[in-house]
């Protein structure tokens, strides 16, 4: 039986290759994943290491302060410590080092790097120091306050120079530079694709942070003592009122090389999501083939099992057929993972990261993983298949058409009535105040329930969506809809990766749109202002505080207010906590920002007040009154007195305090937006004419009218939207892929059909009809039961989200209507080569069966 | 013409010097050996012949489902070699009818629509009148909403004769009509057959192993390896069995 079925495997070649294509395309992606994280780990390690190849050991405060969401601030310690540790006995060298926020303008006047999510935008200190961590390659060393020196991959992307005038936006303002020198950090020209400006210590001190102080010092060894003793012993030696720490180089390379693995593998767990939900769409796409195979080899099964083969041995058979698509599929979808993660890293270069170059990194953890899911998706997926395969009666072989019927309709509804029963009952008792970890479980059963009633609903639904086409193509719109009726199992199947596909695309559709309504209603009602000029910077830097200074003093401008956020530590009943606090100018934010202030004029925050939300104030029983410990990032503590209670968090988180309390601590303040509001009687464009004067004097900023604003805030949320979509992107070719084949099969199967309709009378191109409009009508199908399906998860979801003030549900007309235009061009793409093979159906050949 | 019998009757289909062999050198078979034939129009044709004579093979080449090697087949005077794939669809969709051995009829439509199938593929109604009379005339005015697989053997190939008539074919084909079902039904179908030719003048090329078959036809040709060796006019079952114990087959 074993050599039979091999036998079977290869005589049907064109079979395993289409199976085994649904395999690859799913383990393809997990393979990918799998290189492309590993290299580019990998690659980062090594820049780390070839970057701190010199240093011997790093000094730096021991204060730090954990914002979340990334956001890690620690303190700066003296530049004076710089000179303290070379006159340690076994330190040869030691070098300030400061690394922060700068933007560097290009000679069309536009900031360099990319707004959003792109790459950062540095500044940093560089010095002639044996360990430096930059090395110039053109040029020279910035060694005077008005010279600069920056990264290789920018400075020639922006065409400068040596000897070019430029402009660079800081903390400390705008200031124009000599180009004096071109840098490489450590092999890389410019590390992933971040830009950066370059500047002796004094001057990075001064213009970056604060005068005076340095982000850590580096130092070498003269190779007396281990680096450990050294870093012992100048942690001993420096005044503990410093309240700093030192590393050893090799400690360093570790903590910087584990952060960038942090964030990286945040961004490998996405991917490998989204490879494990193309995988899933996969499996149905291996089950349908192997179930519409069993369906057409039946007499021949039945024929085996008239002659003496066992129930078993039939299955075993379907089985072994199963493990070689496996085996095959898994192969060349991990060498196709080579290509994908050539793709990815291709793509990265485009949006400006540029890699360090290196081969890629094919682990042994890869091929293991890849090959073994690859095995136990296909095979799991054939099982049932193969189980009914082994069913089939002996009588079937007298019997002549492909058998694959629902089953008991009845029975279908009832199970999946009770699973949906189930679902909502669960989903019922989280709306009565049950865990929201349950709504997973709701999700879960409502899904089983769509899938089962599937072939129960696929004829009748079918029926439906081709009435058009049976209204507009006449018999042959007719005809397709009466194929993708006729095998209700089948159809219902093959549409199943499109459901699940428009399911999670429809959700997070619905839960963006929500989101952005969300936003647009609270800027709308927090901004009362007619202008705001953003930096694009998330988080990250800005403007100088002084821009807003400058605007406010504009004829044309009644008032304009900074807005800004600061990392701090608050303790709160003994606990210490990283927040992001909001930083106002109480002095010129009325009128034009409003964050609901609960009786309190928002003037009257001082430097040493706080407002708080009423969220936040409820929960750790604050009062007006009360007092809240900040530690500012610079470590220096603040007392603050609960001066009011505002209720719309929605933007100013829940601590709110003065832009007063920065001014006599070494934190590097930066509004991140600032608002403005006109004099009556002045024309939009003039104040627009001035405003923009303003911003071109700093170099950075967009400025926007209210609306505007209102808008882009609300648009920020399409980046993630684009890249989820992106993502799901390959579960959609996935289906396409299904699509295909069970069409290729059923053409395959139909061949006597499409004879006869051909001697008849149809046309190739009447054919190729029938064929694309029974693809759309499974596509359609798909893409109904999908975007019901995603409406319900995405109103779950935005359900759960209720407590984060999410309480609308929003459905995204727009979205729907595109979603079932692509379904409809999905149906109509798969449908092509299908179509074409019907086209090449041997007439006589088909008439000449029995 | 050697082989035409009424002279003064207009030709629906013919071939001259038709050859069709598959394979080259010594291997070829000739599958047609140099056949020249003519169907006139309200004439009712058996073809007979050993399995392998090359009935089938005439027939498609001349229904325009299959090409000659050499020679010409026409059919209302055009030369099928001259017509495109979709000129020759056409001509098979307005112009031939079809009545196949099995599986003759689509299973998802009904049996009206399988009737109507090649006037629906031209987006035509046809002439109401005439189908209605056809479909009385078969006798399946009561299972005209029916699917195929509803419908016995019987009524499935009436089914299948209906439609070739449908059109008003200028000619029909069958490729051994009655060869999958019981000879009572087989009997009722070849009289419609010889009705639409007596009472509505069609025009009938049958391919049949059966001398009682054969008898309803107004002549027969007779093929053997790939010729025509004999012509009979006005056959009885008896005569034929005759004629083809003397042709040894
Ligand atoms: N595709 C083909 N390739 C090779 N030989 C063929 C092919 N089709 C038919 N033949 C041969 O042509 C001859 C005539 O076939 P056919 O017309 O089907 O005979 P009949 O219908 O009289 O039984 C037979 O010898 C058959 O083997
Ligand atoms: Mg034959």
């Amino acid at each position: 039986m074993l050599r039979i079925a091999l036998k079977g495997v290869l005589a049907r070649k064109t079979r395993l290759f289409l199976t085994s294509i649904a395999v690859v395309l799913g383990t393809a992606f997990l393979s990918g994943t799998y290189i492309f994280s590993d290299t580019l780990t990998t690659t980062f390690d090594q820049l780390f290491a070839d970057i701190y190849k010199n240093t011997d050991g790093y000094v730096r405060s021991t204060q730090v302060i954990d914002g979340g969401f990334g956001q890690e601030e620690r303190q700066r310690i003296p530049i004076s410590t710089v000179d303290l540790v070379r006159k340690i006995p076994g330190v040869s060298g030691a070098a300030g080092n400061i690394q922060a926020f700068a933007r560097i303008i290009g000679k069309d006047g536009q900031p360099l790097g990319e707004d959003g999510f792109g790459p950062p935008t540095f500044g940093a200190s560089i010095s002639d120091y044996k360990g430096e961590l930059w090395t110039i390659s053109q040029g020279a060393l910035p060694t005077k306050p008005t010279e600069f020196a920056m990264d290789d991959v920018n400075a020639k992307k922006a065409k400068f120079a040596i000897g070019d005038s430029v402009k660079v936006v800081a903390a400390g303002g705008s200031r124009t530079f000599t180009l004096v020198g071109i840098a490489r950090h450590g092999q890389a020209r410019s590390p992933g694709g971040a830009t950066f400006a370059l500047f002796d210590i004094t001057t990075a001190s001064e213009f970056l942070v604060k005068a005076g102080f340095i982000d850590a010092v580096l130092l070498q060894s003269d190779g007396t003592v281990s680096d450990e003793a050294l870093a012992a012993k100048i942690t001993a030696i420096l005044p503990p009122t410093l309240d700093i720490e030192t590393l050893t180089g090799a400690q360093i390379t570790k903590e910087v090389q584990s952060d960038v693995g942090e964030g990286l593998s945040f961004f490998s767990t996405l991917l490998s999501v989204f490879s494990f939900i193309a995988l899933g769409v996969g499996c149905f796409v291996i089950y349908n083939v192997f179930s519409i195979t069993a369906a057409q080899r039946q007499r021949e099964n039945a024929l085996f099992r008239a002659i003496g083969a066992s129930k078993r041995q039939i299955t075993q058979a379907m089985l072994v057929e199963a493990i070689a698509v496996g085996i095959v599929g898994s192969i060349v979808g991990l060498f196709s993972g080579v290509l994908l993660a050539q793709g990815l890293s291709a793509v990265l270069r485009v949006t400006g990261v540029s890699l360090p170059p290196g081969s890629l990194i094919f682990a042994q953890r890869t091929i293991v993983t890849v090959l073994t899911v690859g095995m136990i998706v296909t095979v799991a997926s054939a099982i049932l298949p193969a189980l009914r395969a082994g069913k089939v009666p002996p009588l079937a072989a007298m019997r002549s058409t492909a058998l694959d019927t629902p089953g008991s309709i009845t029975r279908r509804v009832l199970i999946a009535s009770a699973f949906a029963i189930s679902g909502f009952g669960i989903l019922l008792a989280v709306i009565l105040g049950a865990d929201n970890v349950l709504l997973g479980l709701a999700i879960l059963l409502v899904f089983i329930a769509i899938l089962i009633a599937g072939p129960a609903v696929a004829r009748p639904v079918s029926l439906f969506i081709g009435r058009p086409a049976a209204r507009l193509r006449g018999i042959t719109g007719a005809m397709a809809r009466q194929n993708a009726a006729r095998n209700p199992k089948r159809t219902s199947r093959t549409a199943a990766p499109v459901l699940i596909g428009v399911a999670l695309v429809m959700a997070v559709t619905v839960l963006a749109s929500t989101i952005r309504a969300e936003i647009s209603d609270a800027f709308g009602k927090q901004f009362t202002g007619d202008f705001s000029i953003t930096a694009d910077s998330n988080f990250f830097g800005g403007f100088s505080p002084s821009l807003a200074d400058d605007i406010n003093a504009l004829p044309g401008v009644q008032r304009a207010s900074g807005l800004g956020v600061s990392v701090a530590k608050i303790s709160i009943s003994g606990k210490d906590k990283g927040k992001l606090v909001t930083v106002i100018d109480p002095l010129t934010v009325e009128g034009i920002f409003d964050i609901g202030l609960i009786d309190t004029p928002v003037t009257s925050l001082t430097k040493d007040g706080v407002f708080v939300s009423q969220k936040a104030a409820l929960k750790n029983s604050l009062v007006r009154g009360s007092t809240v410990a900040v530690t500012l990032s610079d470590g220096s503590l603040h007392n603050l007195e609960v001066q009011g209670i505002y209720v719309r968090d929605q933007l100013a988180g829940n601590y709110t305090v003065s832009r007063q309390l920065f001014d006599e601590t070494t934190v590097s303040r930066f509004d991140t937006a600032i608002f403005i509001l006109k004099k009556d009687g002045v024309q939009d464009s003039d104040i627009r004419t001035s405003l923009n004067a303003a911003i071109k004097k700093y170099g950075t900023g967009e400025l926007l009218s209210k609306s505007e604003y209102i808008k882009k805030q609300a648009a920020q949320v399409n980046q993630l939207l684009g890249l989820i979509y992106g993502l799901l992107f390959l579960s959609v070719i996935i289906a396409i892929v299904g699509i295909i084949i069970t069409l290729l099969l059923s053409v395959h199967e139909r061949q006597r059909e499409i004879g006869l309709l051909r001697a008849v009378g149809m046309t190739k191109s009447q054919v190729r009809t029938t064929v694309r409009w029974e693809s759309v009508i499974t596509s359609l199908f798909g893409a109904l039961m999908g975007i019901l399906l995603g409406l319900g998860l995405g109103w779950i979801v935005i359900f759960s989200l209720r407590d984060q003030g999410i309480k609308r549900f929003t459905v995204p007309t727009t979205g729907t209507l595109v979603i079932l235009v692509l379904s409809f061009i999905v149906g109509v793409i798969a449908a092509a080569y299908p179509a074409h093979r019907a086209t090449k159906v041997d007439l006589l050949d088909a008439l000449a069966m029995t | 013409m050697v082989n035409s019998p009424l002279i003064n009757t207009t030709v629906a289909a013919a071939t001259s010097h038709a050859v069709k062999s598959y394979g080259s050198g010594d291997g070829t078979i000739f599958a047609l050996n140099d056949v020249t034939v003519e169907f006139v129009s309200g004439q009712f044709t058996a073809i007979m012949g050993p399995s392998g004579s090359g009935k089938s093979t005439l027939m498609h080449c001349i229904a325009g489902l299959d090409q000659l090697t050499s020679g010409s087949a026409l059919i209302d005077g055009v030369d099928l070699s001259t017509l495109s794939d979709k000129e020759l669809t056409l001509m098979r969709r307005e112009r031939v009818g079809f009545i196949f051995q099995a599986f003759n009829l689509v299973p998802t439509l009904s049996a009206e629509e399988n009737i109507r199938l090649p006037l629906l593929l031209g987006n035509k109604t046809g002439d109401t009148e005439w189908i209605k009379k056809v479909i009385d005339t078969v006798g399946l005015t009561n299972r005209l909403s029916h699917r195929p697989s509803e419908l016995s053997g019987g009524q499935q190939q009436r089914v299948a004769v209906a439609r070739a008539l449908a059109t008003q074919p200028r000619i029909i084909f069958a490729d051994e009509p009655t060869g999958n079902v019981d000879s009572t039904t087989g009997t009722e179908i070849l009289t419609f057959m010889r009705r639409a030719v007596d009472e509505l003048g069609q025009t009938i090329v049958m391919v049949t192993h059966d001398p009682v078959s054969a008898a309803f036809a107004d002549r027969i040709i007779f093929l053997a390896d790939g010729k025509i060796v004999d012509e009979m006019l006005e056959p009885t079952a008896v005569k034929v069995l005759d004629r083809m114990k003397s042709l040894g087959t």
